[in-house]
């Protein structure tokens, strides 16, 4: 991933706040004010920007002291000045400075190497009661990263207030999100040497992250401001004026990749090609030479936070981001003839439009994007297993934008990929042995299935054993469920369906009662669990990709039974999604067919009804059995 | 003029003497033969080098003391790969780096270099200190990566090094070379000893291991402080330093600054704010009273700043250091006349202290004992009050010291072995259609399980509050509906011992029942919440260690409906138990029912009297545990009465 400036490390979506009362005083801890003023100077062609940020908080309770312990992130884009921190004791009048900062580093997990540093310190004295008052200064070296500032943060904020001072011959732009339920109050001054635009809020609630809910940005209350272009002389000068302006910038990035050596990548490609004769075969060859060698390693340091490293040295290395790939995967599909193009992309957790922000706020990612018989792919080689020809599922929906040449680019939406592309298959039979349920079964999964299957299974079973892991994953029939024989093929990125074998043995899973012994055919219970509790959900659920999962259950009646009862056909049909479950018999077997199917990658909070009418009718119908008897 | 060139060669021929300099890795390496099983890894370490080498100065009194780390680690697959090519090197007590390399040997024999340019140096991370980082360059499937270092750190007559890892390892060798001085080694769990080797005409010590299984992260289990390790110790010219002295010395140097000397005026003043003239305060009122007050002003931070240990800075600005919160304590329990001991122990999970050999790296928490009421207080854990220690301290070693600066050893025990359990009380009634059943819960948590509810509760974010109140009312009924909820005894600073932690909520769920003809299932088992199974498919590697021990009783009653009866119960009676070769009946799990008119009242009580359990009584405790996931999937039948 590219770089994300991250001007203050302290917003953390994952702390706690509830009850929402306009006085905040079920709260433990609220923010009085967060207040922060941008300056913009131009001086002889050159900005200087400062962002000053003023916070007071308080603490209602002695509950969360945690929250006394302040970081504040930069990195080599931005510098942080002038820390004045301290804790006033109402009750004891007293004030403490805050004496000693550290200047500290941290491991991330999904980069290796980064330029971001923090300033970290502890508010002392904290206590029901205290309030902590925090500024700091913090000075910006790109003009581009005027960043955004969040109306609501993880909780409560009493006064919350941007302010942004520049001199008239500076144009500025700004567009907010999510603050339709909040009364935000824009004022626009004119003052001697230039504007001054404050937004000002009173009493935003906390906002806190719901399971499966949209990313923060698409519910938390939030303005980006950025420039969009400077006069000097008459001459104007654009920043991010529109994507054009963002565009024009990432160009002059992607030429000072190091284009050194190129020959040992063509060497690398014309060999990964050879033989080969489309286009198609050419450009999968190559995708997949790239997924399988580059392993995804980040390094963020200044630019190098968005510059690609040169094509060989990647090859040489054998690791990089996203953008070492794509411009690795770039160089070598337009060196076998393959017109590809340098793609910028905001991944799903980002809700913005370049054309309604035209900063490098909007993405987040890399990617490449080839035409291949006229057919528009795009590749991304950091999903290790996603087949060629399908976009990382995390992509889908999202603007991508094209670099075509120095001047000129193109922006496409990656489509929402098709629900056939991801189906698992699952073949069953079962027997009965007394009250135990005998089972085989295979499962052919394609597209975004088999991709979540690979990668969960590669980074998520460690040390279980492979039945315990298919037991806590798969759940299928009870806790005790053995799991023998188990087969994986097509274990990799291509497009071949993985195929999952396996026996079962499920002890006392049958019931008899009065001479009839009851079976149910659902040992798979997929989205029993999916309800959403709408007492007090706020957020809109997120689904990940399309799918649908289409099993065949045969039951071999046992010798000397006869079947007596069988469900009746249950349905929930919604454009959506939705279910069927019909059963037949066939001489000495009976056969269950069940689809269910999710079409969409959203449910909206005025859904949620029709969802969770959908769960319940899933519920119910996984509750039916079939019932056989001796035969008299 | 003479004399310099003398001097330079006494340095030269001493250099020549570390053991280091001449030590390299193959000039041509090549694949190493591995067996399909070691193929089918994801990684195998090939060998694990550490050569600890102690030099007399050449100047003064002091020593030198190199570290040499030599690893080859072949990478099978993408999760292989994604262990080793990022490499991480602790600067702690590092003077300066040596050298640093690593290769790459590609499966066609090709080998890539690291471009040391390419070595990052990243500073002061976290609590850890500075570290340099690189990334292994060109690995890939089938690959072997070498990584060769060698660092001079600043002499500390003590170190430890973990020789097993979570990747099965062929060959370990630890070589400890020490220069004629006096020194201790010792290597834990495993049954090879050092044996002497000379090097370079000193005698040394070596451990050479082969064929080291991977730790395996078990259930009830404390991997990571069971890794095979080595400690030692290396002593200045001329001394002999024995781990009595060196106890002695750490409750002298520890003990002078945690038993108070005068008490603050800022103390008493304090405490007039918490501590209410009262005939009825007892010692246990008063501890908690300090440990809410300190709990609810101070904060414990954790950086590099040394005034968080000075006392008057502690109790001017309430913030101190894991190690200086004790001093408020010492100030708070000493001007209140309470008695009380000062303890030094290990996470169990990281570490198992040992009273045999002093390492340093195990002295990490501090507690506060008190003898008249045998219970702990744990400065450092936002979430206990006086009571038991923590679940991660039960059952270390700890060293004890008095006002008096006596110490002694003891395994850190809970008092009261009944301090956590749980209690919980369900009526199970049903509609009139028999689609839909209602558990009305009632449920006591007591100990560490009340402690860590009342944390998370009072702590988390709301996302976890949430999974956390399915947890509470019967975990893995997939359409439960919770109707209402309600907890009390929330408040984390209590002044009685254990109060229970209460929940009361009422269910509803349909998924319970099926229709069976004019039957119904009621899936019973799934009321007491999802149980794990515990598996076992290679052989233990781990003794058994539970968090603590615990009780459970259950009290199930479920109103049959009007016209009908209950069948299916055998499934309801379990019994299984383990007795010790104490004939102590260590651990059980029982569930049975007894039917009156239309009630079934079904009773389950499971129990763990301790928390440690030897390798060999593995079967018969995971038959114990295992049987509460044999609860979990009975059911029983609702018959009409014709």
């Amino acid at each position: 991933m590219p770089k994300i400036v991250k001007p203050i490390l302290t917003f953390l979506m994952c702390l706690p706040a509830f009850v929402f009362s306009q006085d905040f005083s079920g709260e433990d801890y609220i923010f009085l004010k967060r207040h922060e003023h941008i300056k913009i100077a131009l001086n002889n062609n050159k900005f200087d920007i400062a962002r000053n940020i003023s916070e007071q908080a308080k603490y209602i309770t002695a509950k969360k002291l945690y929250f006394a312990n302040e970081s504040i992130g930069y990195d080599s884009f931005t510098s942080i000045e002038n820390i004045k921190a301290f804790t006033e004791l109402p009750e004891a009048n007293k004030t403490i400075e805050v004496d000693y900062i550290e200047t500290k580093r941290e491991f991330d997990n999904g980069i290796f190497y980064s330029d971001q540093e923090s300033k970290n310190f502890t508010f002392p004295a904290v206590t029901k009661g205290a309030i902590t008052n925090l500024s700091y200064t913090e000075v910006l070296k790109d003009p581009r990263f005027l960043g955004m500032f969040r109306f609501g943060t993880f909780v409560p904020t009493k006064s919350a207030r941007l302010t942004i001072e520049f001199p008239k011959n500076v144009t500025i732009g700004y567009i907010d999100f999510n603050t339709e339920n909040i009364d935000l109050k824009f004022v626009k001054e004119e003052t001697s040497s230039g504007y001054l635009y404050t937004w000002t809020v009173e009493n935003v609630e906390g906002f806190q992250s719901e399971d499966r809910s949209e990313a923060a940005l698409y519910y938390l209350p939030h303005i980006i401001v950025y420039i969009k272009s400077y006069e000097v002389k008459g001459k104007s000068h654009n920043i991010l004026g529109d994507v054009k302006d963002l565009y024009s910038w990432y160009a002059t990035l992607v030429d000072q990749i190091d284009e050194k050596s190129l020959e040992k990548v063509y060497t690398i490609t014309d060999k990964v090609t050879e033989g080969l004769t489309s286009d198609r075969e050419k450009a999968k060859a190559i995708f997949n030479w790239v997924q399988d060698n580059i392993t995804y390693v980040a390094f963020e340091d200044g630019l190098g936070g968005f510059i690609p490293r040169g094509a060989a040295s990647v090859c040489d290395k054998r690791y990089g981001d996203c953008k070492d790939m794509a411009n690795l995967l770039y160089e070598m599909l337009n060196y076998a003839g393959i017109a590809s193009y340098r793609t910028w992309i905001g991944t799903r957790d980002r809700p913005y439009s370049y054309y309604e922000v035209p900063t490098p706020m909007v993405d987040n990612h890399m990617i490449t994007t080839t035409i291949v018989e006229n057919d528009t792919i795009f590749l991304d080689a950091t999903d290790s297993y996603v087949p060629f020809g399908m976009p990382s599922a995390f992509t889908q929906t999202k603007e991508a934008l094209l670099g075509l040449d120095k001047e000129n680019f193109k922006v496409i939406k990656v489509p929402i990929q098709d629900i056939n592309k991801s189906i698992t298959t699952i073949e069953t039979v079962m027997t009965l042995d007394n009250s135990t349920l005998k089972v085989q079964e295979q499962r052919a999964l394609t597209g975004y299935e088999k991709v979540d299957f690979i990668s969960d299974y590669v980074y998520k079973k460690d040390d279980k054993t492979e039945e315990e892991y298919l037991n806590t994953t798969l759940a299928l029939g009870n806790n005790k469920t053995q799991y023998r024989d188990i087969t994986k093929d097509n274990f990799d990125n291509s497009e071949s369906p993985l195929i999952l074998k396996y026996d079962l043995n499920i002890d006392n899973y049958a019931k008899t009662v009065a001479g009839k012994t009851f079976v149910n055919l659902n040992i798979d219970r997929t989205l029993a669990k999916s309800k959403i509790d709408t007492n007090d959900r706020k957020y809109s659920k997120k689904i990940d990709n399309k799918f649908r999962k289409v099993f065949t259950t045969t039951f071999t009646i046992p010798e000397g039974y006869e079947v007596t009862s069988i469900p009746k056909p249950l349905s929930f049909d919604n454009s959506d999604y939705g279910y069927q479950i019909h059963y037949t018999k066939e001489n000495n077997k009976i056969i269950q067919y069940k689809t269910l199917y999710i079409n969409t990658l959203k449910v909206n909070n005025n859904e949620f009804e029709t969802w969770n009418s959908f769960i319940k009718s899933l519920v119910k119908a996984y509750k039916k059995s079939i019932v056989i008897e001796k035969d008299l | 003029m003479k004399k310099l060139v003398y001097l330079i060669l006494l340095v030269s021929s001493t250099g020549f003497a570390q053991y280091y300099k001449t030590y390299d890795w193959k000039s041509n390496p090549k694949l190493h033969e591995l067996t399909s099983a070691e193929l089918s890894e994801a990684s195998v370490g090939i060998l694990k080098k550490n050569i600890v080498e102690y030099q007399k100065s050449l100047f003064g009194s002091g020593l030198n003391r190199f570290e040499t780390q030599h690893t080859i680690v072949r990478v099978n697959n993408d999760y292989g790969i994604n262990r080793h090519n990022t490499v991480y090197i602790p600067m702690y007590e590092v003077k300066q780096v040596v050298d640093i390399k690593a290769r790459t040997i590609h499966p066609d024999g090709k080998v890539t270099l690291l471009n040391k340019d390419n070595i990052k140096e990243v500073k002061n991370v976290e609590e850890y200190g500075d570290f340099k980082i690189f990334a292994i360059e060109g690995a890939e499937e089938g690959s072997e990566i070498e990584v060769l270092y060698t660092v001079e750190k600043q002499y500390d007559m003590h170190g430890t090094e973990t020789i097993q890892s979570d990747f099965p390892i062929k060959e370990a060798r630890f070589l400890f070379i020490t220069d004629g001085l006096n020194a201790n080694i010792k290597a834990y769990r495993t049954d090879k000893s050092f044996e002497t080797v000379d090097v370079n005409g000193k005698p040394s010590k070596q451990i050479v291991l082969k064929d080291i299984p991977a730790m395996l992260r078990e259930e009830y289990a404390t991997p990571d402080a069971n890794k095979i390790t080595v400690a030692y110790q290396c002593f200045p010219e001329g001394q002999n330093v024995t781990h009595e002295m060196f106890w002695e010395n750490v409750v002298s140097n520890i003990g002078s600054q945690f038993f108070a000397g005068e008490i603050k005026q800022k103390v008493i003043d304090d405490i007039k704010g918490f501590v209410k003239d009262d005939k009825e305060l007892t010692t246990f009122k008063v501890a908690s009273m300090v440990d809410n007050f300190i709990k609810t002003n101070f904060i414990i931070i954790k950086n590099n700043n040394a005034e968080l240990s000075d006392l008057d800075y502690i109790l001017e600005n309430r913030s101190a250091s894991e190690f200086g919160i004790i001093k408020a304590y010492a100030q708070y329990l000493s001007a209140l006349n309470i008695d009380y001991e000062f303890v030094i122990t290990a996470n169990r999970y990281e570490y198992k202290f040992d009273p045999e050999f002093f390492t340093p790296g195990m002295l990490r928490n501090f507690i506060i004992y008190l003898p008249s009421e045998e219970k702990y207080i744990s400065p450092s854990r936002i979430e206990y009050r006086v009571g038991e220690v923590p679940s991660n301290i039960l059952g270390n070693y700890g060293l004890y010291m008095n006002k008096n600066f006596e110490y002694y050893f003891s395994k850190i025990v809970q008092s009261d072995p009944n301090f956590s359990r749980t209690k919980r009380i369900t009526n199970i009634t049903f509609d009139e259609d028999i689609e839909s059943a209602t558990l009305d819960q009632n449920h006591e948590y007591y100990g560490h399980w009340a402690i860590t509810n009342r944390a998370i509760l009072n702590l988390s974010p709301k996302e976890s509050i949430k999974q956390f109140e399915d947890f509470l009312t019967s975990s893995g009924i997939e359409d439960k509906v919770i109707e209402s909820f309600e907890t009390e005894n929330t408040d984390m600073n209590p002044v009685e011992y254990n109060p229970p932690f209460v929940v009361k909520a009422k269910v509803t769920s349909e998924s319970l029942l099926e229709e069976a003809g004019d039957s119904y299932i009621f899936q019973i088992g799934k009321v007491i919440g999802t149980q794990s199974e515990l598996y076992q498919e290679h052989e233990r590697m781990n003794p058994i260690e539970m968090d603590f021990p615990n009780q459970y009783d259950y009290t199930i009653t479920i109103h049959i409906p009007e016209g009908y009866e209950v069948d299916g119960l055998d499934a309801l009676k379990i019994y299984k138990s383990y007795t010790a070769p104490s004939g102590e009946k260590v651990c059980k799990f029982e569930s049975d029912y007894t039917l009156e008119g239309d009630k079934l009242v079904i009773t389950i009580q499971e129990f763990y009297r301790t928390n440690e359990y030897d390798i060999s009584s593995y079967e018969q405790f995971r038959t114990v545990i295992n049987a509460a996931s044999d609860f979990n999937k009975a059911s029983i039948l609702l018959n009409p009465l014709d």
